[in-house]
């Protein structure tokens, strides 16, 4: 009885996947005419490109036999600022090169994983329709390679990763990136494209803490995230690296999300999405401020740039940006355009009643920092500190952002008066100031640093870029600590 | 019959004297058997390991020169292509020579699952099973059985992680409650039954009891699902071949006790 | 017969000893590339490999054993030397079944689910290639309870006849080697069954693995054509 039930059951939910299959025949695109059935002309070797770039498009190429090659590296990679990781990668870069195909492009892979590589690893792309997206046909044994193939039927923008055994920590380690099926005749023209793609990391060490470090097993499984991160590393799209276009540019990025844990609210502070291709599919959305990237997705936005100046692109769970890492760069040059952005057109006072709690509750236990013993050793440990806690607004070389944040190099503001400077780094400033001859209007939080390390960071700045050169100590931190 | 019993017998001991020409048999350690649950295995029943005997160390580079002088057919040109790929030895320089900067104390790798058994056949021992190995690998220095300290499983990750182990030197690692070295952090090891691992490295459908694929779908489901380290052995043993050759495989061999 | 498999043996152990004794490769000297970038391919004059461009070397200077005598490729199953049991109960080595295409697969009798499909796949391509001289072998991953009766009665119920049908048991050790050849997995999950990958191998008539099917419910076809082709 037992048996003959389940084969009804069986017998349901066969009746139900066809029906489902049926509904799903239209893998069609504009003219109706079913993927499958487009046919391929000659053969092509496809372009990969490391992050932040991408290949050209398609346009109206016809369909074709497109080689893909790629190659999986185990190898070492700066995470952050002296703290380096094992990256296990496609194509030797997190994310994984970029695979750029048309719909009804046949594709042959050729996975190869690398003789030095200690792991067996394979490929699961979301654009493979097929059991496991190819990862069960391109299992592949360190100094081995294995070729498989597959017809693109529906366009977007997808993930590829990782699905071997344990796949949580293949993923973790960077196995990620995207693979692009255009429509018919490509997307429209744009100025410039870029690649962009979220992911956490979970290290031994916390967030900062120097050397090589391993992956955390338990901190994954808890999604407790020490970094988050755009393009593998915190500065990958900052500094030098930052993207870079013109005033009246058209902007295309492909951003996606490897997680393996986080869902991405990818924004772009001071910009607004004219467009965004939803999850990386056909539908489109316009005027969109922030748009969500789960792990495993992806998406298209595409913006025109009237201003210029730095748009900080930030996954806006806020604290991911700031304290994890989240956070990349795109600078555009050209001239000002005061109808679109003006600067400050009018200061006034705003003085609300009672006061707000601007320091943390204090963190016992933590452990002791080890304290500077010579003004040199103060300077390498402030730089330290500099590029975890105030690089990001006040950037490389104290250079500041126009119009957000001010300068700390050559700056009048700092160079006159040290205790202000002590006081503003133990206390935060909010409201407005003038360096340099320019107005500011921002606010900068009070910063958890020890006494130690304020006069660490103050003597690096004070060391750098030009300044006075005066070496804060820690006593004189404690006195302006006491004096408030 | 009888004949023929006798020829073999006498062919036999012939063959013997002629190519039993084996180095000093490798020192090795008595391992105490017992259940184990093994990481793949039937619902969540456990196994028995007999007692046996494994190697103390990793085979050397040294170890395995010895072997091929005396063994010709297993030397670089002349393994016939069915019992190891074109990556056979893949660093050495000759027949008789190993590669330049290659250390005589590192653990041999780039062998084949055929010439690792026949290394040990040849020492009157055998590969290990899975079981075996992975029964004495779960001992940390000072328990038999590690299984649940978190920070002996964090290291292991960390050392299989780590890249170009297979150049240390064998005994740099760490010696467990068995008296035996490197069982983790040098080199993975080849086992006799590694291909019953049924794993497709599609991991997330080996958890599918698909009758068309497997006669008992339902045992091929994982046993813990935290044992990242277990994880990735298991995932390498499904992903090789008794032909291929690779540069972090090793192997030492077991004996019935 | 035992004339037969006396000599066959002596051939055996003669060369498993012997292959220390040199042997030239006829008079004229031939070359090869000593990384083998294209496996066995030689040369009758010295240069340059045109893959990697290295010198080439002489053969014999590499070559400390020699081929078999009877030219068996190093890529044959006949250089596997394990002894087994027909369902006949008579001993071979796997050298034996020289002179013939043989499709393979490996079963265990007591298998009840995907086993008598592939025994039914075999049937199928044995009517579908109509041609005496192919051999079809079944060989047993539990040797342990298939012994020599049990296989014989197992081809009767599955109606496996004639001589064209080989049913093997062989050691633990030598099975667990022939399923590697095959790159076969499978492994014991209890008393009684065994969880198993599903191939069948074809090997051309000298024992090289020629073509391989994985999966049940296949087609056939490209496999019965290649035992054809093998066969022309």
């Amino acid at each position: 009885m037992k048996y003959r039930l389940e084969s009804r059951l069986i017998m349901i939910l066969m009746l139900g996947s066809i029906i489902s299959l049926a509904g799903c025949n239209g893998n069609s695109h504009e003219n109706g005419e079913s993927s499958m059935d487009i046919e391929v002309n000659g053969k092509i070797n496809a372009q990969l490109t490391s992050p932040p770039f991408v290949p050209d498009p398609i346009g109206s190429r016809p369909a074709k036999q497109v080689i893909v090659d790629m190659e999986i590296l185990e190898q070492e990679g700066q995470m952050a600022n002296g703290v380096s990781y094992i990256y296990w990668t496609f194509g030797g870069s997190v994310p994984g090169s970029f695979i750029r195909t048309r719909v009804g492009d046949e594709v042959e892979f050729t996975l190869k994983n690398h003789p030095d590589n200690k792991l067996p690893h394979n490929i699961d792309l979301h654009a493979v329709t097929g059991p496991g997206g190819g990862a069960s046909s391109s299992f592949v044994a360190p100094g081995h390679e294995i070729t498989f193939s597959f017809k693109t039927l529906n366009p977007g923008l997808y993930v590829y990763h990782c699905a071997t055994a344990p796949v949580g920590m293949h993923i973790a380690n960077g196995m990620y990136g995207l693979i692009l099926v255009e429509p018919a005749g490509g997307y429209p023209k744009v100025d410039k494209e870029y690649y962009i793609m979220q992911g956490d990391f979970y290290t031994k060490g916390n967030n900062g803490e120097p050397g090589l470090q391993p992956f955390d097993m338990q901190k994954a499984i808890d999604e407790h995230a020490d970094y988050v991160v755009f393009n593998g590393a915190t500065d990958a799209l900052t500094g030098d690296n930052a993207i870079t276009a013109e005033v009246g540019e058209t902007i295309r990025l492909f951003v996606g999300n490897g997680g393996p844990n986080l869902t991405s609210s990818f924004h772009v502070i001071g910009e607004i999405f004219d467009k965004v291709y939803v999850e990386g599919g056909k539908l489109i959305n316009h005027d969109v401020q922030t748009t969500l990237i789960p792990a495993g997705g992806a998406a298209i936005v595409e913006f025109k740039v009237e201003a210029p100046g730095t748009f900080v692109l930030v996954d806006h769970a806020i604290f991911r940006a700031f304290n994890k890492g989240a956070l990349g760069m795109l600078k555009v040059t050209g001239e000002d355009n005061p109808s679109v952005y003006s600067g400050t057109i009018q200061e006034g006072i705003y003085q609300p009643e009672g006061g707000i709690i601007q320091t943390m509750p204090g963190n016992k236990g933590a452990p002791e920092a080890p304290i500077a013993q010579s003004v040199s050793e103060r300077i390498e440990m402030g730089k330290q500190i500099y590029a975890r806690t105030c690089l990001a607004c006040h950037q490389e070389e104290g250079q500041g952002i126009p119009n957000a944040f001010p300068p700390l190099a050559k700056a009048d503001y700092l160079n006159d008066d040290v205790e202000r400077a002590i006081a503003i780094v133990l206390h935060g400033k909010t409201g407005e100031i003038t360096v340099n001859g320019k107005n500011y209007n921002s606010v900068m939080t009070a910063q958890s640093l020890t006494d130690e390390q304020v006069a660490n960071v103050l003597t690096y700045v004070y060391s750098s870029w030009g300044n006075s050169g005066v070496e804060v100590t820690p006593t004189m931190v404690t006195k302006v600590k006491s004096s408030h | 019959m009888v004949k023929l019993k006798y020829i073999i017998a006498f062919l036999g001991l012939f063959s013997l004297s002629l190519t039993g020409i084996c180095q000093t048999p490798t020192a090795m350690k008595p391992i105490k058997g017992g259940t184990m649950l093994p990481l793949y295995g039937l619902d969540s029943s456990k196994v028995w390991v007999d007692d046996f005997l494994l190697d103390e160390y990793p085979v050397t580079n040294q170890q395995y020169l010895d072997f091929v002088k005396n063994y010709p057919e297993w030397q670089k040109f002349n393994v016939k292509s069915i019992f190891a790929d074109g990556n056979y030895l893949y660093n050495w320089r000759g027949n008789r020579q190993l590669g330049e900067n290659m250390n005589p104390n590192s653990p041999i790798t780039n062998v084949s699952w055929f010439a690792a058994k026949a290394f040990c056949a040849c020492q009157d021992k055998r590969l290990p099973s899975v079981d075996e190995w992975e029964l004495a690998a779960k001992a940390n220095e000072t328990k038999p059985n590690a299984e649940n300290d978190s920070l002996f499983n964090q290291r292991i990750i960390e050392s299989y992680e780590t890249p170009n182990t297979y150049s240390k030197t064998v005994g740099s690692t760490y010696q467990n409650y068995w008296g035996v070295y490197d069982m983790h952090g040098l080199v993975w090891e080849w086992t006799s039954d590694f291909n019953s691992v049924l794993i497709s490295g599609e991991s997330r459908q080996d958890g599918d009891a698909d009758r068309n694929l497997f006669c008992a779908g339902a045992a091929i489901s994982a046993s813990n699902l935290r044992d990242y380290a277990a994880f990735m052995r298991y995932a390498f043993r499904g992903s090789i071949k008794a032909d291929y050759n690779i540069k972090n495989l090793g192997f030492r061999c077991a004996r019935t006790n | 017969m035992k004339i037969k498999y006396l000599t066959q043996l002596l051939s055996l152990v003669l060369l498993v000893n012997l292959f220390a004794c040199q042997k030239q490769n006829d008079s004229s000297e031939q070359y090869i590339c000593p990384m083998k970038c294209e496996d066995h391919k030689t040369y009758d004059h010295p240069g340059i490999c045109p893959v990697c461009k290295m010198d080439l070397v002489k053969v014999s200077s590499i070559k400390e054993a020699v081929l078999d005598e009877d030219g068996i490729s190093d890529k044959s199953i006949f250089n596997l030397t394990s002894e087994w049991k027909t369902q006949n109960n008579e001993t071979i080595h796997l050298n034996d079944l020289k002179g013939k295409v043989m499709v393979v697969v490996m079963i265990y009798t007591s298998c009840e689910a995907a086993c008598p499909r592939l025994v039914a796949d075999m049937r199928n391509i044995y009517a579908k290639v109509d041609n005496p001289a192919v051999d079809y072998l079944l060989v047993s991953i539990d040797p342990e309870k298939d012994t020599p009766e049990k296989l014989k009665a197992y081809a009767k119920e599955e109606h496996l006849d004639g001589d064209q049908w080989i049913l093997l048991q062989g050691g633990l050790d030598d099975v667990r080697e022939f399923s590697n050849v095959l790159s076969m997995k499978y492994k014991k999950i209890s008393p009684i069954d065994f969880s198993h990958t599903n191939i069948i191998s074809v090997f051309d008539k000298n024992g090289v693995l020629h073509y391989q099917q994985e999966g049940l419910g296949m087609s056939n076809d490209k496999l019965v054509e290649e035992v054809k082709n093998l066969n022309k």
